[in-house]
């Protein structure tokens, strides 16, 4: 009896450092680099932007003060209509079929972390209980380095995809703060990547599709 | 009339303009070839892999993974375990997966641990499949099979029996373990050419008696033995994996990349592929850019020749003269000359660039796993031509109209 209790200690020991360790980890975060990941299949083609921040309005932290809340909706708003962001070509006939967006600021970040990998959850409960004192202090840490992120999902069916040759990204002029884009695109052909710029703020798609 | 009368002049000239014709048409043969070289380069480069959606590894760059897993160039930073492979594979997303173990090398050629499915899931040139030119794929622990490279340059054949050796660059041996060929693929001009490939289990197998990079003295397992072992890996290099729907790529690679038990990455290879050319590109733009630079100095080389002629032909130009030519016929002739003188360089280059790039092309082909295309002309070596005939002909109005000037003052006398 009295080993067992012995062995259930060591192994929570074992594994809360273990889970301490695994938790360590930071997405790379880069000021002026959003990321655009674009999947065509079948007449789907769906984008999902992922922008830091200081592109969209020009700071990083939650924002708690009226005129930054403020600057975050209209930031927000303008993402609801897609055309301010992205613009494909007309010949491939597209309608929107769903919309997601929204900004991570700081805690809810760590929040959908966990909401991913359901599994993971539960066991990492357990040992909430035993390190309390030390996850809040991680948890402080994090929120004065928390970066917020504005993602934006759409996706579109399309009457005639293989006719999509272009992408625009008015992006560039809505979002004056905006650096660069890093696009990832993969469609039955292959997958390729690209990077454009506010100057050449388009890209070519012929034979991508 | 005039026609004959410029060629005759060129051929009475002829060292001058012959070296003149040489230098130009070697230099449009550097830009073709470098231009040749660089669009082959991209196309053997992007043919090398398609139809693997995601590759996984450890923690590194795009680049880096990309590089280690399919071109076999440099090394992993780490291995991944087998638990977080199966978790990956696990994953209702993922259609199928195949593991890589690098790491071993047998006579400079690298040694990759893997499953059957990566003969059937292997695709290159735009879906292409492996191959099997003589044999079979591994049946037994220690049965290998050689890319065709590898076969060709070390001479090996059906039942040859080989060592792997321990690292890439190592003096010690698995030699208490040999292994037999069992088979030899096709070519394909992909890094698959120089790979020697064993089974998981023989990776596993090798390293039985090993710890930590050199072998335990004194503990050998009899191979009897390790054949009854549990030879699962621990961990491999790398893995292709196909997913069932294009639309779920990116929620799995963020998965993946955000997998907290262990640090992956994984990459979608095509995108990791233009990483690296828009690296390579600077280079690429350098070399080209060179060579332009040359042509444009053979052909201020050609004005030269030009100008340093007219004194010369002062005495041929009065004879034209003479025979009623007028000075703008004259000023007509030389540009005449330049044309004459850009198309035949622009012939001799072409005649030159395919001689060459046909007895390199296997050269290029052996060393480098670069297929040359040896093909027609492309429309863009078209416009390039007509650029350089087009600036020839501006060049050679300088002279010319010293020419007209000279065939004005010096009448039919000339006075020096």
């Amino acid at each position: 009896m009295k080993k067992s209790i012995y062995y259930s200690l060591l192994m929570s020991a074992m594994m809360s450092v273990a889970a301490a360790e695994e938790t360590r980890q930071v997405d790379k975060h880069e000021h002026g680099v959003g990321e655009l990941n674009i999947a065509v299949e079948g007449s789907a083609i769906n984008l999902e932007f992922m922008i830091p921040g200081a592109d969209i309005v020009g700071f990083e932290y939650e924002a708690k003060s009226d005129s930054d809340i403020a600057l975050v909706n209209t930031a927000l708003s303008k993402f609801q209509d897609f055309e301010n962001i992205f613009t494909l070509s007309s010949s491939g006939n597209c309608n929107l079929v769903d919309a997601e967006i929204d900004i991570n600021q700081g805690d809810e970040h760590e929040d959908e972390h966990d909401h991913e990998d359901e599994h993971d959850h539960e066991d990492e409960h357990d040992h909430e209980d035993e390190h309390d004192h030390e996850d809040e202090h991680d948890h402080d840490e994090h929120e004065e380095e928390a970066h917020n992120e504005f993602v934006a999902h759409y996706s579109f069916t399309c009457g005639n995809v293989k006719e999509i040759d272009r992408i625009d990204f008015p992006y560039f002029t809505t979002f004056p703060n905006s650096g660069e884009l890093e696009i990832q695109f993969v469609s039955e052909v292959g997958s390729t990547s690209f990077e454009v710029e506010g100057d050449k703020p388009f890209i070519d798609l012929k034979g991508k599709i | 009339m005039l026609l004959k009368l410029s060629l005759s002049s060129l051929y009475a000239r002829l060292v001058t303009v012959g070296m003149t014709v040489i230098a130009i048409s070697f230099s449009l043969m550097l830009y073709m070839s470098v231009e040749k070289l660089r669009t082959s380069a991209y196309t053997s480069f992007t043919d090398t892999i398609s139809q693997t959606d995601l590759i996984i590894g450890a923690r590194a760059s795009s680049v880096q993974l990309m590089l280690y897993s399919v071109f076999r160039i440099g090394n992993a930073t780490n291995n991944i375990t087998w638990e977080s492979y199966l978790d990956v594979v696990n994953k209702e997303e993922v259609d199928w997966a195949v593991p890589i173990s690098l790491g071993d090398s047998h006579k400079g050629f690298r040694v990759m641990g893997t499953n059957k499915d990566f003969f059937a899931r292997y695709k290159y040139r735009g879906g292409q499949s492996i191959n099997i030119d003589k044999g079979y794929l591994f049946e037994d622990l220690y049965d290998v099979v050689l890319g065709a490279g590898v076969a060709e340059k070390l001479g090996y054949d059906i039942d040859t029996p080989l060592i792997v050796a321990h690292g890439l660059q190592s003096f010690s041996e698995h030699d208490d373990q040999p292994f037999r060929v069992s088979g030899i693929l096709e070519k394909t001009g992909t890094p698959v050419d120089n790979t020697v490939i064993v089974s998981l289990a023989a990776i596993e197998a090798i390293h039985v008696d090993w710890s930590t990079g050199a072998k335990i003295p004194g503990q050998e397992t009899p191979i009897e033995e390790i054949r009854k072992m549990d030879l699962t890996p621990k961990n491999i290099t790398a893995a292709l994996i196909g997913v069932k729907s294009k639309l779920t790529i990116f929620n799995l690679q963020r998965w993946i990349n955000e997998y907290p038990e262990e640090a992956m990455t994984a990459i979608l290879p095509g995108a990791a592929l233009q990483e690296l050319w828009r690296v390579v590109g600077v280079v690429e733009n350098l070399l080209l850019g060179i060579s332009i630079v040359v042509i444009f100095t053979t052909l201020i080389g050609m004005t030269a020749i030009m100008f340093s002629s007219l004194s010369e032909r002062r005495r041929e130009m009065a004879i034209w003269r003479a025979m009623g030519a007028s000075p703008r016929t004259v000023v007509g002739l030389l540009m005449l000359e330049a044309i004459f003188i850009s198309v035949l360089s622009i012939l001799l280059s072409v005649i030159l660039l395919f001689f060459s790039l046909s007895i390199l092309q296997p050269w290029i082909d052996y060393n480098y796993g670069i297929l040359v295309n040896v093909e027609m002309l492309s429309l863009k070596d078209m416009y390039v031509f007509m650029t350089f005939i087009f600036a020839s002909i501006i060049v050679s109005l300088l002279p010319a109209i010293r020419a007209y000037w000279f065939s004005i003052n010096d009448g039919m006398t000339i006075k020096i």
